[in-house]
């Protein structure tokens, strides 16, 4: 069984006068609702331009058995202009702007088909990496005869 | 002007080789490097009915802007969940518009518009009406 363990911390020493702030999280990521760990990944790197418009970084759950599990995803803004940033969204819904060295971790329920994550480049060239981690993948079948 | 930085660290053994992700990020404000300066503080609630609830109105933050939402399930149960979501009315996996599921320990930082509709809220569902904890903080310019 793989294990596959995500961390975060947050911290600030002058958001809130007087109040420190430090947030720390662990988890260990398993398939849906099972304490087995996930065995599937994807990681990438690529570039995104502004004529590149919508793209789809991951598609929604193609095969009902790939729908509503227990997946995640990790994605890195890698630009250094303050202006360039990546619009996420999940299908025609945007969820936010990822802003020059900004990075975001989700889970990703792939709720349906049409559920994909949309990303697109704002403000110039924005290079990107992305992980996702999830319980299932369902390959979509080939051309071939 | 405020300094918030954030850090991910990720560890698997899924490949045949370790796979390692570290990150951290300075939060600022849209199209500028100053910080982020307002936030809603860390709130934290027990849940204990299978009922959406909105935990982040569209009000919180501002269209357009780079706002950051943090959410983490503070239980340890992998068996239940959080369903999370976009808009007011998202209940289950496949309504307008599905993010994910948080199980037990689990977290997630995301970006987050705020447009001003509640097509934007953040809302979440629990999975048992068993007593189950949530933790979120909403950092806005």
């Amino acid at each position: 069984m793989a294990t596959t363990t995500a961390s975060v911390s947050i911290s600030s020493s002058d958001l809130q006068l007087g109040n420190r702030l430090s947030i720390s999280a662990t988890s260990t990521l398993m398939k849906t609702g099972l304490t087995t760990g996930l065995e599937i990944m994807e990681m990438g790197k690529n570039n995104l331009t502004v004529a590149d418009s919508h793209k789809a970084l991951y598609e929604g759950g193609v095969a009902a058995g790939d729908r509503d599990q227990a997946s995640y995803v990790y994605l890195c803004n890698d630009a250094t202009e303050d202006t360039s940033y990546i619009e996420v969204g999940i299908h025609d819904t945007i969820m936010g702007r990822l802003y020059a060295g900004d990075w975001m971790f989700m889970p990703y329920a792939q709720g349906d088909n049409a559920a994909e994550i949309s990303i697109e480049a704002e403000g110039g060239t924005c290079p990107y990496q992305y992980a996702i981690f999830a319980t299932a993948k369902t390959l979509i079948d080939s051309d071939q005869a | 002007m405020a300094t918030i930085n954030a850090t991910i660290s990720v560890s698997s053994d899924i490949m045949s080789y370790s796979t390692s992700i570290n990150k951290t990020m300075t939060m600022t404000k849209a199209d500028t490097c100053n910080g982020l300066e307002e936030t809603s503080g860390l709130n934290s609630k027990k849940f204990n009915a299978v009922t959406a609830v909105v935990i982040v109105s569209n009000t919180e933050g501002t269209a357009t802007k780079a706002n950051k939402v943090y959410i983490r399930n503070t239980g340890s149960d992998k068996a239940e969940n959080f369903y999370v979501s976009l808009n007011a009315s998202g209940s289950a996996a496949g309504t307008t518009e599905s993010i994910g599921k948080l199980y037990g320990g689990d977290w997630m930082l995301i970006p987050w518009v705020a447009t001003a509709a509640t097509t934007h809220d953040i809302c979440v569902v629990p999975s048992t009406a068993e007593p189950m904890s949530l933790e979120w903080m909403v950092f806005s310019e």
